[in-house]
């Protein structure tokens, strides 16, 4: 009885909280039908599902577009900062926060400051520092300064986590004569690998979502990454919506399957994020 | 001893390695310390610090990269005289309505979803999916939605109304842009303070009950003074991403048109360094919004340190 209450008593919320869903999820559904449908039929009307499932819109985005190369060059370069920023950063914020680091508060000063820093101040600078090193339009130019911008938050996560590792596991390794690389890999990085793969899932979606960097570091149609590439012909497809809604599709789709399948490991991480 | 205490305890935060000092690996361990920080630091200063001395380098020069002529001040005194830049920051500033809308929408969703009804976590889950989407693929989608043969159009016309052109009229391409940031930042938004009213003592909820407290009453006399902490932080990090994210937006649906009416500050940074070659002005306005992201920041840092006690 007092259960039945308490259900019918939050039906008003949950009537509420399902109206909001679907303002969210109709766009969604808008662009993932649109995406499969031709353009005579989308023309007709673009709404409901396609009287016909037609792949004809990702094939056309591929030969025209060139789309699987942007989405190499996205994996490519994602893949290596991704390597880099958790490895760098795991092992400054060991140092940081475990070893005896000389000039340690100048260390942890430096990264703590410039988290925040957009790359709208740096973009211009940054420029003309790769144009000097020969390395715009290339890739490893762009994995240097992607990992190097998301360094700063992934060692303040990094030193935040590394403070709930217990001394006494550390000492008991030091003991057992194990130098400090070894107690890092085989002591602490296994009672850490839940917040690193947070890290990882929080990196990821700066990194793919990434625009300003990409779009000037990375000039030449051959070079360029997913989204930037998105974003910047974006405009000419405005003749042909279900092209659009396809491309669409392809660039959201790794952020969403990566919150379908890693949510618990995304909420946590904005948890411990909030601080910054 | 008590002082010998706070020492020992002090340190003892500081790294473990300080009570066994004097041992043999200890030289060993400073090196191996520093070759572990040696790569993240590195890779900051060289393309975080120097960078952003260069970029306050540049902004004294007249430069389109090739050729450069020390101006001092120059850059700076023509950017704060130019009725441009006022413009621009007006642009900004109207898009600060978007602030108390995130903030509305956000605590309505959490105070629902704090009621633990049915499916709450898949509530959760799908209100955050566009805070993981970027701000190019929401401004293609919205900028599709509005355009003059788009759905919402074809419902003004089933309505029997004229089409209309939201792009080409500044107050209609801001409020869609608005939309856009609405639809995109609640969710986040919604998560945080949802955490805030996770942190509320039951025992405050259970004596007001017994004092007969209704609905309404327990969120506007209880749960919302509680979390007013939490609010202050997603309004000021929402007050940050009207500064530092629209460029996306923007690039995507208007390229800042009509004329300068949706041009915001990080957009004409890009334009002013690569559609007219004035890298030095560009700079220049870069390190003023900079300044102005610098003192918003320190007011957010001011806000969580006040928010971190309350939340235990």
């Amino acid at each position: 009885m007092a259960e039945a209450a308490r259900v019918r008593g939050k039906l008003p919320a949950f009537v509420i909280l399902l109206l909001v869903a679907a303002t969210t999820l109709y766009p969604l559904s808008f662009v993932f039908t649109n995406a499969f449908r031709t353009k005579t039929e989308y023309l007709k009307g673009p709404y409901g599902w396609p009287a016909e499932w037609s792949l004809n819109n990702f094939v056309l985005l591929i030969e025209n577009y060139d789309l699987f190369r942007a989405f190499g060059n996205s994996a490519m370069v994602i893949g290596t900062a991704l390597v880099i920023v958790l490895a760098a950063s795991t092992l400054a914020a060991y140092a940081i926060v475990k070893l005896d680091l000389p000039f340690k508060q100048v260390f942890s000063g430096t990264f703590l400051s410039v988290m925040l820093v957009p790359s709208q101040v740096l973009i211009i600078p940054v420029y003309l520092l790769l144009s000097l090193l020969r390395v715009v339009d290339t890739l490893p130019g762009v994995i240097l300064v992607y990992a190097a911008t998301n360094m700063p938050f992934a060692v303040f996560f990094m030193s935040t986590v590394m403070r709930s590792v217990p001394n006494e596991l550390l000492e008991a390794a030091r003991i057992d004569g194990a130098g400090p690389l070894r107690t890092l890999v085989s002591v602490v990085v296994p009672v850490l690998r839940t917040s690193i793969l947070t890290l990882a899932v929080l990196i990821f979606l700066a990194m793919w979502n990434e625009l300003i960097f990409g779009l000037i570091l990375l000039p030449s149609e051959m070079n360029s990454l997913l989204t930037p590439r998105m974003a910047s012909i974006g405009g000419r497809f405005v003749t042909n919506q279900p092209l659009l809604m396809a491309g669409l599709l392809l660039t959201s789709l790794p952020p969403i399957l990566v919150l379908t399948f890693l949510s618990k490991y995304l909420v946590s991480g904005i948890a411990a994020g909030m601080g910054k | 001893m008590p002082s010998a205490l706070a020492e020992a305890e002090a340190t003892a935060g500081a790294a473990p390695s300080h009570a066994v000092s004097g041992r043999p690996g200890r030289r060993a361990e400073r090196g191996f310390a520093l070759l572990a920080i040696a790569p993240a630091a590195l890779l900051v200063l060289c393309l975080m610090l120097v960078p952003m001395a260069g970029a306050l380098g540049i902004s004294f020069f007249k430069t389109d990269g090739v050729t450069a002529s020390f101006v001092g001040l120059a850059n700076y005194a023509q950017l704060l005289s130019d009725p441009l830049v006022g413009a621009v920051l007006l642009v900004n500033l109207q898009f600060l309505i978007a602030v108390p809308l995130v903030l509305t929408a956000a605590t309505l969703v959490a105070v629902l979803l704090y009621e633990k009804v049915l499916g709450w976590r898949a509530f959760r889950i799908i209100f955050f999916i566009p805070s993981v989407l970027s701000t190019a693929v929401i401004g293609l989608m919205f900028k599709s939605t509005f355009a003059f043969d788009g759905p919402i159009n074809k419902l003004v016309i089933a309505a029997g109304g004229a089409p209309v052109s939201f792009f080409s009229t500044p107050t209609l391409a801001i409020a869609v842009i608005i939309l856009a940031l609405v639809w995109s930042g609640f969710g986040y938004g919604a998560l945080i303070v949802l955490a805030g009213l996770s942190a509320i003592e039951p025992q405050i909820y259970e004596a007001a009950e017994l004092d007969g407290a209704g609905w309404w009453q327990k969120l506007f006399h209880i749960t919302l003074p509680q979390i007013r902490r939490v609010l202050l932080f997603v309004s000021v990090i929402n007050v940050i991403y009207t500064f530092t994210s629209l460029f996306g937006f923007v690039y995507v649906m208007t390229a800042g048109g009509p004329g300068y009416s949706t041009t915001t500050l990080d957009y004409l940074i890009y334009q002013k360094a690569f559609s007219s070659a004035d890298m030095g002005s560009g700079s220049a306005l870069a390190i003023l919004v900079f300044l102005l992201i610098g003192v918003l920041t320190v007011l957010q840092a001011l806000v969580s340190r006040e928010r971190r006690p309350s939340n235990g």
